[in-house]
């Protein structure tokens, strides 16, 4: 049977448009063999929407404001509500490391500030969703 | 002479030699190419007493949370010593959208002030001098500075005496991903309205101010950033030739400039002395303008966020001062230095005053400003400044080639440029070619201490919404219809919409209001960046 790649949405919720960070993790995600699906901005309710379209294992958010608490419970409110409360979230940006307890208590799987090695992204990624493929298995 | 096998490059990629000499710059002539500030081709400065004559202005790019707290925020500004105001709009505000749209929930207070209607700018002004002070407000073309317009006659002052910039930039606002906005031919038709508005009405204004700033950070060379910059210059310039409603000497005439001040200290400086001598030469021998007003080159830098890093934040201050520096031997007339926690959240007090401090020790403790353009006549930034022109009008050329630069922002070429320079220089920090100290060059493995960080006020939507349902209780409803309807009436006959658009505002018609109208004719821009 052929392998599944694994796919992953990356999005921006909110307004805010700095969009570099979002582009070059898709990319750093896709050269390392994951399916990427790009959604630049989006509202938290398009996201999960898009995520139950695209049947994704992954969903990755970059913000670089600081109002991702709103947004990111907001996101996550609409995976679960879309039945899509399984998937793997990561999210990119300028996050305060006193909000990393209260962001993983939410659901969020890791934290990736500015500076990160895109090759930790990668490997974070890998080793996760590896790991969910054998629980299932 | 030593030689290693490393090539040393620029942050641009120019090969740097070892050590110049004469030979390098024996092409340079100096009565052509460099001659005296103040005169042309203004190499060496736009004013012939430079900073002995007038110290560059002090402004920093600040709002935050609501009207109330950022006017709070101006004043100790202003007590502080502060010679500027500069406005930042949150992020609801550079979308256009209203705090009370749905859409914009999360975003209200954030990354600056909202600014929804001209009770919202009379707030933040409330107190404020403005008839003293000069305020730049980073706004996309006109609607927020007709605010400030009306304000000010509200207040009895003449707009013909205020003093101010208004960003009104098409490279800087297409280059973030903003919705609601115009495509570009849009932007170009109400930034080129708005310029020739105040060419009448507000002399003293400058209705520009071309921003390579947001690109130069995205990883644009300088070559690049300057070509960008003066592309977007001249497709300003060749619409009001095909407008020819006002004469291109008094289009021009105020035209200023923002650009970045990024690491590599003898490129920055060289860049900016270019970049002076490069808008002679399209004022003087493009447009054969002959008033040397037009051709000077009046540049705002700001240390770029790009460099500023999240791990041990306060080595930011460090680049920042660096950064400032060059801004200084490269002759700005206006510096924004941030704050040291950019790359970790909106500045705290602290940080404001360092950036403050950092101008000021600058100015009156390092001499630096004892003498014009200091580093001219050395062989290296000569040269230096001579192979960026050359690269820079060979950028100019490629995209004039392709129609001007309204053109190539909508056919997303611009954009890719973006995203490979974007792509590139994340690829060149992870190969450590771009060495990041405290990132990729000597990390510390744990961090070593923390910084207090600025927290918005997760209130101010809610204060915002609510002070938006009044005023759309108190207004005269059907004077606000009125004035939107001719907005869409000018708008669509093509007449210059700024009188119809002070109108709107002093009908207290909303930034949202006013923004759907430019949508209903002109529809929405897509952003042309999608992964």
């Amino acid at each position: 049977m052929a392998e599944k790649k694994v796919r992953v949405l990356m999005a921006k919720p909110g307004l805010e448009g700095h969009w570099v960070g979002l582009v070059v993790v898709s990319k750093a995600l896709r050269d390392a063999g994951f399916e990427v699906i790009y959604g630049g901005n989006m509202t938290p309710a398009m996201i999960a929407k898009t995520a139950v379209q695209e049947d994704v294992d992954v969903v990755g958010l970059s913000i670089l404001t600081a109002n991702y608490m709103q947004l990111v419970s907001e996101t996550l409110k609409e995976l679960r509500n879309h039945g899509k409360g399984d998937v793997l979230v990561l999210l990119g940006g300028t996050i305060f490391e006193d909000d990393f307890p209260a962001l993983k208590e939410m659901g969020v799987a890791g934290i990736f500030i500015p500076g990160t090695p895109l090759e930790d992204i990668v490997e974070f990624v890998r080793k996760q969703t590896s790991q969910v493929a054998q629980e299932v298995s | 002479m030593t030689q290693t096998k490393e090539q040393h490059l620029s942050a641009s990629g120019i090969p740097i030699k070892e050590i110049y000499t004469p030979e390098d710059a024996k092409d340079i002539s100096y009565e052509k190419d460099i001659g005296l500030a103040g005169e042309p081709p203004f190499t060496r400065g736009v004013y012939r007493s430079m900073y002995r004559g007038r110290l560059w202005t002090i402004r920093r790019l600040t709002g935050f949370n609501t009207p109330e707290d950022t006017n709070k925020l101006y004043r100790q500004e202003y007590e502080l010593g502060q010679t500027g105001f500069s406005v930042a709009p949150d992020i609801t505000t550079c979308v256009g959208m209203d705090c009370d749209d749905p859409r914009v929930s999360a975003d209200v207070g954030h990354s600056g002030v909202p600014l929804c209607s001209i009770e919202d700018m009379e707030t933040a002004f409330d107190g404020l001098p403005i008839e003293k002070v000069s305020t730049y407000l980073a706004e996309k073309h006109g609607i927020q500075t007709a605010m400030y317009f009306v304000m000010a006659e509200k207040r009895g002052v003449d707009i013909r005496e205020l003093r101010g910039t208004t960003a009104n930039d098409m490279l800087a606002w297409t280059c973030v991903n903003l919705s609601n906005q115009v495509p570009p031919q849009g932007y170009l038709r109400y930034a080129v309205d708005f310029i020739e508005w105040c060419s009448e009405f507000a002399p003293k204004w400058y209705p520009v101010s071309f921003d390579s700033y947001n690109a130069r950070d995205i990883g644009v060379n300088a070559a690049q950033e300057l070509g960008m910059l003066f592309a977007t210059a001249i497709q300003y310039i060749e619409e009001e030739k095909q407008r020819g409603r006002v004469p291109l000497d008094r289009f021009v005439r105020r035209f200023s400039f923002n650009t970045a001040a990024h690491n590599d200290l003898f490129e920055e400086i060289a860049k900016l002395r270019a970049a002076r001598r490069m808008w002679y030469k399209i004022i003087r021998e493009r447009y054969g303008i002959d008033d040397p007003r037009c051709a000077q080159f009046r540049v705002h830098v700001q240390s770029s966020g790009s460099t500023h890093t999240t791990q041990e934040p306060l080595n930011n201050l460090m680049r920042i001062a660096y950064q400032v520096l060059a801004g200084v031997l490269g002759g700005a007339q206006s510096i924004h230095a941030n704050g040291y926690d950019e790359g970790v959240c909106l500045p705290t007090d602290q940080s404001m005053l360092l950036s403050i401090r950092t101008e000021q020790i600058l100015q009156y403790e390092t001499n630096v400003t004892n003498t014009i353009d200091p580093l001219g006549g050395s062989w290296y930034v000569e040269s230096l400044t001579d192979e960026l022109e050359r690269r820079t009008w060979e950028y100019i050329q490629k995209i004039e080639d392709m129609g001007g630069m309204a053109k190539a922002i909508a056919s997303g070429w611009v954009h890719n440029e973006y995203k490979k320079a974007a792509i590139e220089r994340a690829r060149k920090v992870t190969s450590g070619e771009v060495p990041i100290v405290g990132v990729n060059k000597f990390r510390a493995e744990k961090e070593p201490y923390k910084v207090p960080i600025f927290r918005p006020d997760p209130q101010s939507a809610q204060i915002q919404i609510k002070k938006l349902k009044r005023l759309r209780k108190k207004r005269n409803s059907a004077k606000v219809a009125e004035a939107l309807q001719k907005l869409e009436e000018v708008t669509r006959r093509g007449e210059n919409v700024m009188p119809a658009t002070m109108e709107a505002v002093k009908a207290y018609a909303t930034l949202g209001e006013i923004v759907n109208v430019q949508l209903k004719v002109y529809g929405e821009w897509p952003f042309p960046i999608a992964g």
